[in-house]
């Protein structure tokens, strides 16, 4: 008998009732004003957020942004200040050294800040590998609650997908919080 | 023996009081966090009892959600094992190790390759295995165990920390800022990142509906140890599955908010296909898990979702120590899945608990984790570990309280025991300590009561 078999046999044997599944239908925190609440929670989990103006260039504020940013990798067509495409890369190890990362979010959560990314670039690392992280989010995809979130992200059908809130962050030294453990070291959301 | 293991290294730990005292304001601190945090949602009662009967409800469907999870985990192209016990965990580990000739494996926080006993085993085999959890890979460089389940070197100073990286790390001498060390433990982390062969996580949430893996962390190590090798390797406790992503959102919200005080963790990375010519496997433990189904009392202890809440309210675990306990997992939820691990090993553990019950309060999934320290005492008697002391001075009080003129003759001469010395009028040394002595009054109630000397008070005169 296999491994698999003997412990589906012995869970049969040992569960005693079986309880019905509950309803899980909760609402969730609901904010007066989704945008103002998303700007702040980013600033409150250590990132920042911006909402871009009708007028202003999403790659003149990035450049402002990050002035330092030698080596950035996008592959979103409309932004014209990236040094390389990253899906030209045959190796995530080569994305090692990337200064800045400007990719795309698909939903925004305004109770926690958390942005979610099914994988839509060659390699993932590209979240995590690079110093700094921009994430472009339409301001109309915004929702109040995880809730709402996992129902509008239910149909993703990416290999990888995330939710991220933030810049990397670490406690594990007597609790002091330090922004940057072994991902981005900051993290800025473009409202357009 | 009076004295309990728990009780000896507890002392010790308060020998440093500084650092004791430190140890127990700062998990407060986390404890009041979470506070806030569950107030800002007005609907978070609903939330845990929600949460509780999802739990409920997938443990006792477990063969059920366990097949469909491994069916759609299949047919995303992931390789899904079953281990019975640690030895086989390791091996299948070790199994698909060799056979991709691993020589460096990063990885990501796991209390369950903890609970087997990995590290060691795959160390012996040769391979070089790297904690990326900076709390984890501070332990590691110091051979020490994890004293907290979220928090694993939150015993540790700062200026001990960097004592270590001088040495390991070639930090600066008498340098403990910690950012100018998590800087350090950052390059040299993403060096082991860049030169790994293979990526181990944990799981947290294992989502039967769709067939992914969620894992959630606020360093990012799961996703860099993942994203740059080729092959992946997720070890899960087999009640971690949940039904779908409807129970997930619920999970999403009670995890960080119980566990750090945070809105959410800053990732949670569902993993459901391995990368592009990549490997992706998942090794389902059950390591005595399939047992716990049967035992009513304590059943619910398989619905932890491993947030440490019930050790930062703990105030034993706070004033004592993660090290003070003997089980891998310390606090309220750690004694009881000792007990339920090897109840003649762990019985020291019950001891490490005063029943406030303030563990039952904030556990994100209602897990009765008092009242189960409770039944396990109640049942001490039975596995032979009661201790002698303790059950002869219950059985005196016993006598004395069920004979009433004994009982009051002693009383009488009660006012004397202010005059003994204390070894004296116990002659139980083990049982005094900790407990002060009340001064004895010179006439009891009842006699007072008698002479006429308590006045009773009318209404208006109050």
């Amino acid at each position: 008998m296999s491994s698999k078999e003997y412990i589906l046999q012995n869970i049969k044997r040992n569960i005693k009732t079986r309880l019905d599944k509950p309803k899980m239908d909760v609402l969730g925190i609901q904010f007066d004003h989704l945008l103002s609440q998303f700007v702040d929670i980013c600033k409150a989990v250590g990132g920042d957020a911006r909402i871009l103006e009708k007028q202003e260039d999403v790659n003149i504020l990035i450049k402002e942004l990050y002035s330092q940013a030698q080596s950035i990798g996008s592959n979103l067509p409309e932004i014209t200040i990236s040094t390389f495409n990253p899906d030209d890369l045959d190796d995530p190890h080569l994305l090692n050294g990337t200064d800045l990362a400007i990719i795309k979010g698909e939903v925004g959560v305004a109770e926690n800040g958390c942005i979610w990314i099914p994988q839509n670039v060659v390699h993932k690392a590209l979240y995590f590998i690079s110093e700094y992280l921009v994430i472009i989010l339409d301001r109309t995809k915004l929702v109040n609650n995880m809730h709402e979130a996992y129902r509008t992200i239910e149909s993703n059908d990416s290999g990888f997908g995330i939710f991220i809130s933030g810049p990397s962050k670490t406690a594990d030294i007597e609790q002091a919080l330090v922004v940057g453990a072994h991902g981005p070291k900051g993290l800025t959301v473009i409202l357009t | 023996m009076m004295s309990t293991q728990h009780s000896i290294a507890a002392e010790k730990f308060q020998e440093d009081k500084k650092q004791a005292s430190w140890h127990n304001e700062t998990l407060w601190f986390v404890r009041e966090k979470r506070d806030r945090m569950s107030k800002s949602l007005p609907e978070w009662e609903e939330l845990r009892t929600i949460a509780e009967k999802i739990k409920l409800h997938s443990v006792s469907n477990l063969d059920i959600y366990l097949e469909e999870f491994s069916k759609n985990a299949e047919a995303n192209g992931v390789i899904v094992h079953w281990a019975k016990d640690a030895k086989e965990h390791n091996d299948i580990v070790y199994d698909i190790l060799s056979k991709h000739k691993v020589k460096k494996l990063v990885k990501s926080k796991s209390m369950l390759t903890e609970e087997c006993h990995l590290n060691p085993y795959l160390i012996d085999k040769g391979i070089d295995v790297i904690e990326s959890d900076l709390g984890e890979r501070i332990l590691q460089l110091n051979h020490t165990a994890p004293s907290h389940i979220v928090m694993p070197a939150i015993h540790m100073t700062r200026q001990e920390v960097g004592e270590l990286f001088e040495e390991k790390l070639h930090t600066e001498k008498g340098n403990s800022d910690p950012t100018y060390l998590t800087r350090a433990a950052r390059a040299s982390l993403r060096n082991d990142f860049l030169t790994a062969d293979a990526g181990m996580t944990g799981v947290n949430f294992a989502v039967a509906s769709t067939g992914e893996i969620v894992v959630c962390t606020n360093e990012g190590n799961a996703d860099m140890g993942t994203s740059l090798p080729d092959l992946h390797i997720a070890v899960m406790g087999m009640e971690k599955v949940i039904p779908d992503h409807e129970a997930l959102s619920v999970y999403t919200r009670l995890l960080a908010r119980s566990a750090t005080g945070q809105p959410v963790t800053t990732y949670t990375s569902h993993f459901k296909k391995p990368k592009k010519g990549g490997e992706m496997h998942v090794i389902i433990v059950d390591n005595g898990r399939s047992e716990i189904l049967t035992n009513n009392e304590h059943i619910k202890s398989l619905n932890c979702i491993r947030c440490g809440a019930c050790m930062n309210t703990c105030p034993v675990y706070r004033r004592s120590g993660g090290y003070s306990y003997t089980y891998f997992i310390p606090g309220p939820i750690g004694i009881n899945l000792g007990m339920l691990k090897d109840p003649h090993k762990y019985t020291d553990n019950v001891s490490a608990c005063s029943l406030c019950y303030s563990c039952n309060n904030v556990c994100p999934v209602k897990i009765d984790l008092a009242d189960q320290i409770y039944e396990w005492r109640q049942n001490l008697d039975s596995l032979g570990a009661a201790s002698s002391s303790k059950k002869m001075i219950s059985l005196g009080m016993q006598f004395l309280f069920t004979h009433p003129t004994l009982f009051n003759t002693s009383l009488k001469f009660t006012s004397l025991i202010n005059w003994v010395p204390r070894s004296m009028a116990f002659g139980l040394k083990e049982w005094e300590e900790g407990r002060s002595l009340p001064k004895f009054a010179k006439e009891s109630f009842t006699s007072m009561w008698k002479k006429g000397k308590i006045k009773t008070i009318k209404k208006d005169e109050q």
